[in-house]
């Protein structure tokens, strides 16, 4: 059992649900996010082509944060997923220099979501500043957990569910018949940055 | 695309960084001057008094830079994991060594100061973890292999040097603040130009690597020429080398009377503050590897 996605790049328009739905999901505070969106260009006007790359914590086979972190508060699960206890990390935040894919995020403490806001925070926000305490808290090195929880509930991880041009796939690497596996077979999927040699479990289909 | 530099370890880290080769440096230049005996004596002592405090001054700073402070103590409870964690093994023995070293020279152990076989043996010991701790710095940034700014085995050799040249200019300083010991400054002057010297050539290889990979060219261009620019030709170029160098030349070969050890005690005030914009600059300039998916590059956003 190993969880994974594929991320199919043609598919993708860049709308940003994956970010948002991880962000309801996660509760995390203003400008965090574990599922983020990314831009990229190539060429110049008028050769010039644009391509959305949304990423999250890509839970490596070989994962440069698990070597890197002193206090063994990085760990990594049966089906492959990384988690930090939060009772062990002291938040040297090492493991943000050595993950290849910035994944790792250190919140120091909460930061609002409407900072010109005067007053107390409203309901919505302190439900989503109590969850984030009680699930992640301040000062350690936090990341996405391909929403475990939701996964061991018999959900889709946050982001996959929410999708609308169906381009995230999640499921199991190890077993050959999986639609995760089938994809990478047939669309050839790859990994990002495969030179780091961390074994990423986030595959991603080319755009064209 | 525009790749930006980490902001996660800044002046803090680079406040250990530094105080962790000066007290290295000073260490070691204390047990050379101790094995030299005779006229080096209140050298050897100054530099152990330096060693140790240095260090843990340094540790206070790291540990107000974590996120959890309070949970410190957990870098020492998995030895071989991490660059961190061998490291904090390897300050934590050099203190120890270091204070037992210091120890020779105050109540109630001073009646040992004469048995020098047992001091200077401690003393090569703790050379060793020293070295250790001036050497072990450039490893643990060296593990991050995203940022090939730092991810090279010059950094390593670039900290010991400046570690060594450093910790020879504190205890210049603190000889001036002890005293007497004027004919030594000036030596130890004349050694500290060979180290600048060596300073300044590996600081030019270290650059010169990082033509390699997109992501350390950038780094070079933010050190060099841009944002960092001002810290690394100010700081780093002119008051941690050159300065130093052309004063403690023109202490050697051309001043007189009192001038080569007032030359040799400005100079090292200049170097020793060179020696944390050295740090802080590498800290500053180290850049992530840009991800890549077919013809398109992404700089990271969480930096």
């Amino acid at each position: 059992m190993r969880y994974g996605f594929v991320i199919d790049l043609k598919r993708c328009y860049g709308c940003y649900s994956c970010q948002v739905a991880c962000k309801a999901a996660n509760n995390t505070p203003r400008g965090v996010d574990f599922a983020r969106c990314l831009q990229g260009e190539t060429g110049t006007y008028p050769n010039a082509l644009r391509q959305m790359l949304p990423t999250l914590c890509m839970q490596c086979a070989e994962p440069e944060c698990l070597k890197v972190c002193p206090t063994g508060a990085t760990k990594q699960d049966e089906a492959g997923i990384v988690t930090v206890d939060k009772k062990l990390c002291m938040g040297c935040k090492y493991c943000m220099m050595a993950c290849p894919y910035g994944q790792r995020h250190s919140v120091p403490g909460w930061s609002t979501y409407f900072p010109d806001a005067e007053g107390e925070l409203d309901f919505y926000q302190t439900y989503a500043k109590g969850r984030w305490e009680e699930r992640n808290g301040y000062g350690i090195a936090t990341k996405c957990d391909f929403c475990k929880d939701r996964v061991k509930e018999g959900k889709k991880p946050a982001c996959a569910e929410a999708c609308p041009a169906k381009a995230r796939y999640f499921g199991d690497l190890d077993d050959p018949e999986s639609e995760v596996s089938i994809l990478i077979k047939r669309e050839r999927g790859f990994q990002l940055n495969p030179e780091f040699g961390t074994e990423p479990s986030v595959y991603y289909l080319p755009a064209r | 695309m525009l790749l930006k530099p980490q902001s996660k370890w800044t002046w803090l880290v680079a406040a250990y960084l530094f105080l962790a080769g000066v007290g290295a440096g000073a260490y070691i230049t204390g047990v050379v001057a101790d094995w030299l005996g005779g006229e080096w004596a209140g050298i050897a002592r100054i530099g152990v008094v330096l060693g140790f405090p240095c260090v843990l001054v340094g540790c206070a700073f790291l540990v107000a830079d974590l996120g959890k402070p309070e949970n410190f103590w957990r870098a020492w409870m998995r030895p071989n994991t991490s660059w961190i964690a061998r490291g904090t093994i390897v300050i934590t023995v050099f203190m120890i060594l270091g204070a037992i070293h210091f120890g020779f020279w105050i109540w109630p152990f001073d009646s040992l100061v004469d048995a020098d076989g047992a001091r200077q043996a401690i003393g090569l010991l703790g050379a060793i973890f020293a070295l250790g701790t001036a050497i072990y710095t450039g490893i643990l940034l060296g593990a991050s292999r995203p940022i090939a700014f730092w991810s090279t085995a010059m950094l390593p050799l670039l900290f010991l040097v400046s570690a060594l040249s450093t910790g020879v200019m504190a205890v210049i300083v603190g000889a001036s603040f002890a005293g007497g010991a004027e004919a030594a400054i000036v030596k130890l002057g004349k050694v500290d130009i060979l180290l600048i010297i060596a300073e300044i050539f590996v600081v030019i290889f270290y650059l010169q690597g990082t033509h390699r990979v997109p992501e350390s060219r950038a780094s070079a261009k933010l050190v060099l020429v841009e944002s960092v620019a001002p810290l690394f030709w100010i700081g780093v170029a002119g008051l941690g080398l050159v300065l130093p160098l052309a004063l403690e030349l023109a202490g050697a070969f051309a001043l007189e009377g009192t001038g080569p050890e007032v030359a040799a005690i400005v100079a090292s005030i200049s170097g020793i503050i060179g020696g944390l914009f050295l740090r802080q600059v590498v800290l500053a300039g180290g850049i992530h590897a840009p991800l890549k998916a077919g013809r398109f590059e992404y700089a990271l956003a969480n930096t």
